[in-house]
Formats: structure tokens, C-alpha cells, sequence
């Protein structure tokens, strides 16, 4: 009885639009207070100890670091020098900038954090110019929304370490070593369908005339961004910083780039800079925070169990069970973030992993691709919105192309799920 | 009310108009701008401290989580001020502006009820801190110290909600 008004009460919340935060830590209120009725305060001391709980943990400081380095370097006009090299090395022809865009969103990947910053970055700068050379609006923003979605997959990612922080045994250096394979994979299975449809529909007449970048110009100029995820992975390779370490050295590395190097930051832009990264980081703490109290009133009612072992016992086998999962986080994933959806999934996932005796990093890699294609599907896609927004087109006239992407991505996906040892090998190798 | 998904706000419109408020945002975006700061500052000290003489400040680290906490506190008071937290929008922002409006009005009266109850419980939670003289698990500092600020900064929002439940309320 209880469990069920929890579980109505939170999606009904949901679908009209409370934040997602608020309805699990009403509904989780609400539980707590039903079950323990007899009890002194109903229980309820639980709700502020688990908000705290929930984000008094050191790994989080990771978040809004990482949410800033985003934020400085989509500032910082790497992704133009980016856009430049790249540009200088596959020369001009047609889908060769759209592959340009997708390699700089990879690349910006291993710097930032957060997808819909590394659309912004990127979109900021191709859109416009795959404009002037003859690809329609909507194939852009199509290609940069996917391009970003992969920003989740290589490290360093937000997703990740919110997932190792309540996964226990999928630690944020492994997370990330596994994430590497697939999404440079991604990345690859991605410009397929991208330069095969510019061919196809003749786009891109008009990128001969942009001219090509001089090589080793560009490449002097681009070589303080090349550097930055060197510094990044390499320096929590090495073992010279933990990931939040990591972050905040890629801050002030990043700062120098854009204040000194190539002068497009402002003293008096850090204000915004801090503000805006500090509001994002906000709300996806306070999301992990009240999540906390939703799980927990999901641990004292015990319903995660029997409905684990639901799961486990329907009779549809280790594959069967993987594969509806995989399509409800899909179709979660066009409604809602993927830190929000691991938030919400993760503790009713666990048990069922465990029990099949899935390795819990090559399942968070392959949640994370499941929520990598929800944020460039159609008709609720945050990277994808992003980039619609630059390019001035409706998400509607981005369905044609963008189901392409999505095919790459599935690919990736089952390629994923037959050989566990794409996302397993490097953090085995690593040593995590 | 064409508010999208905070992220996005962020990422491709920075310079987005705020609504007038009664209580000036300015207050919750320099606290933020300056506990960010400190992140970072603290963060990166602690990195250059460890390299030359190999030792690590350990206490760093319970100052650090508590600012996070704070930051998420200050920061988030600002979102529920811009109505900037993440959302299902799909079902909320289509229909005729009446349900529009009202389901916006309900989001940040949701906001305003979780908000006052955590500030009563966690009001409880600092009396028992006190009464009881807990003190904090790394460097032993009373324990109210750190608790303190989730009743005042849970006021601080549920104010910030309110605040928002009478503009869309207002307006037309």
C-alpha cells in the first residue's frame, strides 16, 4: 500500500513537472512518515540526515569542478583553434566538417564534464560555418547534438562519477578507463552515417571555397587545448591527481589559456563564469542530495527486493532482462538527464546486476550509453535542444538525420554487450 | 515560460533576463560565485601543498564537502528563484497557458512544502547537535557549525519558492 502510493505519488509529480528533486524527496518524506507512524516525529529526522548523507560525499567535489572546467573552456576559444587543426589535417570536401565537428566534440569531451556545454561550444563554432558551406541547418545540429552526447562517455564525465559514488566497486578512475573504448567508438560510428549522408545529398558544395587551414599554424595554436587532456587524464593516470584534483588543475590550466594565451576571458567574465557553473552544479547536487532521502525510504520499506527478484524471476533470461532495461532507460532518457536517471534507477538496478553477476563497471557503461542516445532522441533531447537552438531549426526537422545517429549509436551498444572486454580491458590494464 | 532544461539554459543562453525579484538575487550569486571560488582555491592549494612538501592537508576535506554542501544550498536557492531545476517539461509546458500556469504554480508550492518541513526537521537536528555537543568527524569542530546553515538556507528557498508560486500566479 505504502510502496505504491510512493511510487504513484512520485511519477504523478513527476509528469506535471515538479522538479524532479522535490517529488522524490516529498514522496520519500511521505513514505518514511506512513511507515513509521507510531514512532516519534514519524521518523521524519531521517529526511535532513540523509540530505546531508547524500551529499556530504568527497568524490561529488568532482562535480562542480569539472561543471566549471566546462564552463572556462566552452569560454576559452579552444574549440575555434580545435575546429582549425582539425580542418588542416582532413582538408576540405564534402562531410569533412561535419567529421571535424564530431572529432572536436570527442575531444572537448576529455576536457569537460557536461554534454550540453561541449554542444554549446562546438555549435557555437560549426554551426554557423557548416551553414556557409551549403549543409542544411538541420543536418548540423543533428551532427553536433549526437557529437556531444559521447561527452558522457569520455572521461571525464559527471555521469560517471555520480554512478561510482553509489555503485560501490566501480570506482571513478575505473569508470573512466572503461568509458574510454566505447566512446571513442562512438565517435567513429558516428562519422560513418555522417559523411555517407553529406555524400548522399550532395551538402557541403560550397566548403572548397573556405580554404584550407595552414597545417602547422593551426597546429601552434591549437597545441595549448591538444595539451589539456593529456594533462587531465594523463595527471590521474599517473597518479598525481584524484579526479577532483584533476579538475581543478584543468580549471586554472584553462583559465590561463583563455586569460593569457588567447585573451577571450575577462577578469570581469569569471563572475559569470563562476555563477553559471555554480547554479548547474547546484542543481544537480541537490537532485543527488534528496535522492538520497528517496532511496532511503526505498531501503526501510524493503521494496527493492521483491522487485528486484520480480525482475530477476520473470522467466525472460540474463539477455531478455538487459534488454528491456536498455529500452525503458532509452525511453526515460528522452524525458530526463542521465544523472537524474541514475539516481532514480540505480538502486533498483543493482540487485538485479548482482545477481546475474554483471561486472558493475561494464554496466554503468552501458547505462551510460543507453542514456547517451535518450539525450539526442527526439522530441526531449538536452544536447540536441542545444544545438536545434544555435542552428535556429525545430527538433522536428531533425528526426531524418538524427535516426541515423542513433543507429551508429545502438551498434556501439550491442558491440558493447556481446564483448564486455571493449569497456573491461583498459581499466584491467590500467590497473583500477 | 519557455524555461527548457537548466543545462541547456546554461550552456546557450548565459545572459538570460532574470525576473524581477523582491529580494535581489544578487545576494545568493555572489555567495555562490565566492563559495565557487573557494572551491577551486582550496582544491588547487591542496594539490600545490602535497607536490612540494608531500604532505596533504586532510583537513581540506571536511571544509570542502561542507562548502559543496553550501554551494548547493546558496546556488540552488538562486534555481528555485529562475525556476531553473531539472524537470519534465514535456507535459508541463504544452496545453493552454491556464494549465500552464497552473502547473507551475503547483511545481513551486511543491518546492515551497518540501522546503519548510526540512526546515523544521533539520531545526530539530541542530538542537540535537547541540544538546548532545556532537562534533565533527575530522577536525572536531561542534557539528552545529555545519548543520546550522540547512535550516537557514532551507527558509532561504522555501522563500525563494514562494516567491515564484505569486509571480507566475501574477502573472497573465
Amino acid at each position: 500500500m505504502i510502496v505504491s502510493f510512493l511510487f504513484l505519488a512520485f511519477i504523478v509529480m513527476m509528469l506535471i513537472g515538479v522538479p524532479i528533486g522535490v517529488a522524490m524527496g516529498l514522496a520519500g518524506s511521505a513514505a518514511i512518515a506512513l511507515a513509521n507512524a507510531d514512532t516519534q516525529w514519524f521518523g521524519l529526522m531521517a529526511v535532513p540526515q540523509n540530505f546531508f548523507a547524500g551529499l556530504g560525499k568527497y568524490p561529488l567535489l568532482a562535480i562542480p569542478m569539472f561543471v566549471l572546467v566546462g564552463s572556462i573552456f566552452e569560454r576559452s576559444g579552444v574549440a575555434l583553434r580545435l575546429v582549425n587543426f582539425a580542418g588542416a589535417i582532413v582538408g576540405r570536401g564534402p562531410g569533412m566538417l561535419p567529421l571535424v565537428a564530431i572529432a572536436v566534440a570527442m575531444f572537448l569531451g576529455g576536457i569537460s564534464g557536461s554534454g550540453p556545454a561541449t554542444a554549446a561550444a562546438v555549435g557555437g563554432v560549426m554551426i554557423a560555418a557548416m551553414a556557409r558551406a551549403g549543409y542544411p541547418a538541420a543536418f548540423s545540429a543533428s551532427v553536433v547534438g549526437a557529437a556531444a552526447s559521447i561527452d558522457i562517455l569520455i572521461p571525464p564525465s559527471i555521469a560517471f562519477i555520480v554512478y561510482s559514488v553509489m555503485v560501490p566497486g566501480a570506482s571513478v578512475p575505473a569508470m573512466f578507463a572503461a568509458g574510454m573504448v566505447p566512446g571513442i567508438m562512438v565517435g567513429l560510428a558516428l562519422m560513418v552515417p555522417t559523411v555517407w549522408l553529406a555524400r548522399r545529398h550532395g551538402m557541403g558544395k560550397h566548403e572548397q571555397e573556405l580554404g584550407r587551414p595552414p597545417f602547422w599554424t593551426s597546429l601552434r595554436e591549437a597545441s595549448w587545448a591538444l595539451a589539456a587532456p593529456v594533462l587531465i587524464l594523463g595527471g590521474m593516470r599517473a597518479g598525481w591527481f584524484t579526479p577532483t584534483e584533476a579538475a581543478v588543475v584543468a580549471v586554472f590550466y584553462g583559465l590561463f589559456i583563455g586569460m593569457v594565451i588567447y585573451r577571450t576571458i575577462k577578469v570581469r567574465d569569471l563572475f559569470v563564469i563562476l555563477r553559471e557553473s555554480g547554479e548547474l552544479s547546484a542543481i544537480i547536487l541537490v537532485v543527488v542530495a534528496l535522492a538520497g532521502i528517496f532511496a532511503y525510504s526505498l531501503s526501510t520499506l524493503s521494496v527493492i527486493d521483491p522487485i528486484a527478484r520480480a525482475i530477476v524471476h520473470s522467466g525472460l533470461g540474463e539477455f531478455g532482462v538487459l534488454a528491456l532495461l536498455m529500452l525503458l532507460l532509452i525511453f526515460v532518457g528522452m524525458f530526463l538527464d542521465g544523472v537524474s536517471i541514475f539516481l532514480i534507477f540505480i538502486p533498483l538496478l543493482l540487485p538485479v546486476a548482482k545477481f546475474f553477476q554483471w561486472d558493475l563497471v561494464w554496466f554503468g557503461v552501458l547505462l551510460t550509453l543507453t542514456v547517451a542516445m535518450g539525450q539526442f532522441t527526439p522530441p526531449i533531447a538536452v544536447n540536441l535542444m542545444v544545438s536545434c537552438r544555435i542552428a535556429g531549426v525545430r527538433m522536428e526537422e531533425t528526426v531524418r538525420w538524427v535516426l541515423w545517429l542513433l543507429a551508429a549509436l545502438m551498434c556501439v551498444t550491442l558491440l558493447v554487450i556481446v564483448f564486455p572486454e571493449l569497456a573491461l580491458w583498459l581499466p584491467r590494464r590500467l590497473g583500477y | 515560460m519557455t524555461d527548457s532544461s537548466p543545462e541547456e539554459l546554461a550552456a546557450a543562453n548565459p545572459a538570460a533576463q532574470d525576473e524581477k525579484t523582491v529580494v535581489p538575487l544578487k545576494i545568493e550569486d555572489w555567495l555562490t560565485v565566492i563559495v565557487m571560488a573557494l572551491l577551486a582555491l582550496i582544491t588547487f592549494a591542496n594539490v600545490l601543498v602535497r607536490y612540494f612538501t608531500s604532505q596533504s592537508f586532510a583537513w581540506t576535506e571536511e571544509i570542502s564537502v561542507f562548502l559543496m554542501i553550501v554551494l548547493a544550498l546558496v546556488a540552488g536557492s538562486a534555481a528555485v528563484a529562475r525556476n531553473r531545476n531539472i524537470r519534465i517539461e514535456y507535459f508541463a509546458e504544452n496545453g493552454s497557458p491556464a494549465r500552464q500556469r497552473a502547473l507551475a504554480r503547483f511545481g513551486a508550492l511543491m518546492v515551497f512544502v518540501l522546503f519548510v518541513l526540512m526546515a523544521i526537521l533539520s531545526s530539530r537536528m541542530v538542537y540535537d547537535d547541540i544538546r548532545y555537543g556532537e562534533t565533527s568527524p575530522g577536525i572536531g569542530v561542534p557539528a552545529w557549525w555545519y548543520s546550522i546553515w540547512l535550516p537557514i538556507m532551507s527558509v532561504a528557498i522555501a522563500g525563494r519558492a514562494l516567491g515564484l508560486y505569486i509571480r507566475r500566479g501574477r502573472r497573465a
